[in-house]
């Protein structure tokens, strides 16, 4: 069993996108060997209110249900979000989905702690993402905008009853959370779609492995199978998952166990 | 490398060919594990002039077996534009000369320069060639049209070694920290001019909008090559790149980002034949035209 923590349905506004509709996508997901995919519409995080984008996603999923698990999206900012969340839970949302840089409010703000909190009130992970594109080429329409981390970190510490997951995060070793020895054993987890094992382009000789340098101080727990399919490409986090520095039990929570408990499947 | 799961039908055999490879690709499924154990020239990676480059390069090879990585084509080079002394030079390509000393079968390297240096800069292309390396690197300080490099691209040209530069299309406030960072156009120009001359425009991933760099080189000559390395692993990119330049001038390098570069070109959506290029045959090209072979035969 294999589960894809991070991926995408729907439009990218600034480059077209292979594979990006639930038939697609499940096609890519067949050829990729990864059974089970986290998704939400891109969309939603440019729309203010993005509960009709939500009501889109269960009925677009709801076709494919053994294999596309819906994350809905909840922007704090739009009046009466808690309507929006108790809507998500009975569309069958397994996980909220927010975007701090797209829906403009500060990371560790009053208004996440709250979507956290009431998350972590009906156990439902959080997934926050730590860029949806490479800023370097950002179009000048997009925020082009990574969360700072530390911010992350300060969530996290706020509210530390809540899962939040950090698609798409690089580098993790020296990150601001792993840093922070009091948020260890906490909820909180990153994705393989970007960071390195082995990351052989910096010039410290202890900063040459990221992922597996993480691994050897005992952070493997907070790691997860994720790609970012359709923005990327699947193989990459495939690749690291083959070669991952980890014994069999704990390569199994990575590839499924510890999502399918998070996502309460 | 890939697993095909495709049931005969008669109706198969009157489909034309390209439709039948078409229909061979969509019924795919990635293997990952044949895929990694593919032999793959790593054109474009470091060993960098520190305390501790031995581990550098240790760190390197021993990260690469796991990928089936059998060489590395590796340089060390002063980086944010900084137009350093001539003496500060040397020593960079002397770390590489060690590494590829302490490594023989596994490290090749890349001559660093700095083409505003003249005279000094031949020279030291010259010593570090006639010591084994088997192209020249250069990064920001210059773009590769400008007039300052004509003597090195002469020299390239008349070795038939490669020069691989630091390139890319970052966005403005990206741009700010190197404005000198070469693109797809300066390389069509610099080669209008000196059009054989091998040139290699770094990363496809390395930062910034690869659609637009890769666009700027139809015009470019033939002898213009790109590498898939570096960390944006935006899908469709190795595609793109294999589309607009042809599969010959799309090279295996990982720039630091070892199983991410590896991963997008076992996910891109190519024929065997085209993947085998990328990872192997289109270095083993470059290598030729200097009289050098790869420093393993590969191996399936």
């Amino acid at each position: 069993m294999l589960i894809d923590v991070n991926a995408w349905l729907g439009t990218w506004p600034f480059r077209s996108l292979r594979d990006n509709t639930p038939d697609t996508l499940v096609a890519r997901l067949d050829r990729s060997g990864i059974d089970k995919a986290v998704v939400s519409y891109i969309e939603a995080a440019f729309h203010r209110h993005p509960q009709s984008a939500n009501e889109r996603l269960a009925r677009d999923v709801e076709p494919h249900g053994d294999r596309l698990i819906p994350v809905g999206t909840i922007n704090p900012l739009s009046p009466h979000w808690e309507d929006d969340l108790t809507s998500c839970i009975d569309l069958g949302m397994k996980g909220i989905r927010l975007f701090p840089q797209y829906h403009n409010y500060q990371t560790d703000g009053a208004e996440s702690r709250s979507v956290v909190q009431a998350c972590a009130q009906c156990n439902l992970p959080v997934f926050i993402p730590h860029r949806l594109e490479d800023t370097r080429q950002h179009h000048w329409m997009d925020p082009g905008q990574s969360l700072d981390l530390t911010q992350l970190a300060n969530l996290i510490a706020a509210v530390p009853d809540a899962a939040i997951i950090i698609p798409n995060a690089r580098p993790l070793a020296r990150s601001p959370l792993w840093m922070r020895e009091d948020l260890r054993d906490l909820n909180w987890y990153f994705d393989l779609s970007l960071a390195e094992i082995h990351y052989g382009l910096h010039k410290s000789t202890n900063a040459m492995k990221d992922l597996g340098y993480l691994i050897e101080e005992g952070g493997a727990g907070h790691i997860l199978f994720g790609t970012h399919l359709p923005f990327s490409y699947a193989g990459p986090a495939l690749v690291k998952l083959a070669i991952l520095p980890v014994d069999e039990e704990t390569l199994e929570d990575i590839k499924y166990r510890t999502a399918a408990k998070l996502l309460n499947l | 490398m890939l697993f095909v799961v495709l049931t005969y039908h008669q109706e198969l055999s009157k489909l034309p060919i390209a439709n039948l490879q078409q229909l061979v690709k969509l019924t795919m499924t990635l293997d990952i594990e044949s895929g990694i154990r593919c032999p793959k020239i790593d054109m474009h990676c470091h060993v960098w002039l520190m305390d501790g480059w031995e581990q550098s390069a240790d760190h390197l090879v021993a990260s690469g077996d796991m990928l089936g990585i059998t060489e590395y084509w590796c340089s060390s080079v002063i980086q944010q534009g900084i137009l350093a002394p001539v003496e500060d030079v040397p020593p960079h390509n002397d770390t590489i000369l060690s590494a590829m000393a302490r490594h023989p079968k596994r490290i090749r390297g890349w001559c660093f320069l700095i083409p505003g240096h003249f005279q000094d800069a031949i020279d030291e292309a010259e010593r570090c060639l006639d010591a084994g390396m088997i192209g020249i690197k250069l990064y920001n300080q210059y773009r590769i049209d400008d007039p300052v490099l004509h003597p090195i691209l002469e020299l390239a040209s008349e070795r038939r070694v490669p020069i691989l530069q630091h390139a890319g299309y970052p966005v403005p406030e990206h741009r700010a920290s190197q404005p000198l960072i070469s693109h797809g156009i300066h390389f069509s120009e610099a080669s209008k001019k000196y059009p054989d001359a091998i040139l290699i425009h770094a990363h496809i991933g390395g930062g910034g909008d690869w659609e637009h760099t890769v666009r700027e080189m139809r015009q470019a000559s033939p002898n213009v090559y790109i590498d898939v390395s570096g960390s944006n692993l935006d899908d469709g990119q190795v595609e793109y790149a294999v589309s607009e330049l042809g599969v010959e001038r799309v090279l295996f390098g990982t720039d630091g980002t070892m199983a991410g570069s590896v991963g997008k070109v076992l996910d891109a959506d190519l024929t065997e034949d085209e993947r085998e290029h990328i990872f192997w045959t289109n270095a083993e090209r470059i290598l030729a035209q200097q009289g050098a072979t790869p420093t393993e035969p590969r191996t399936s």
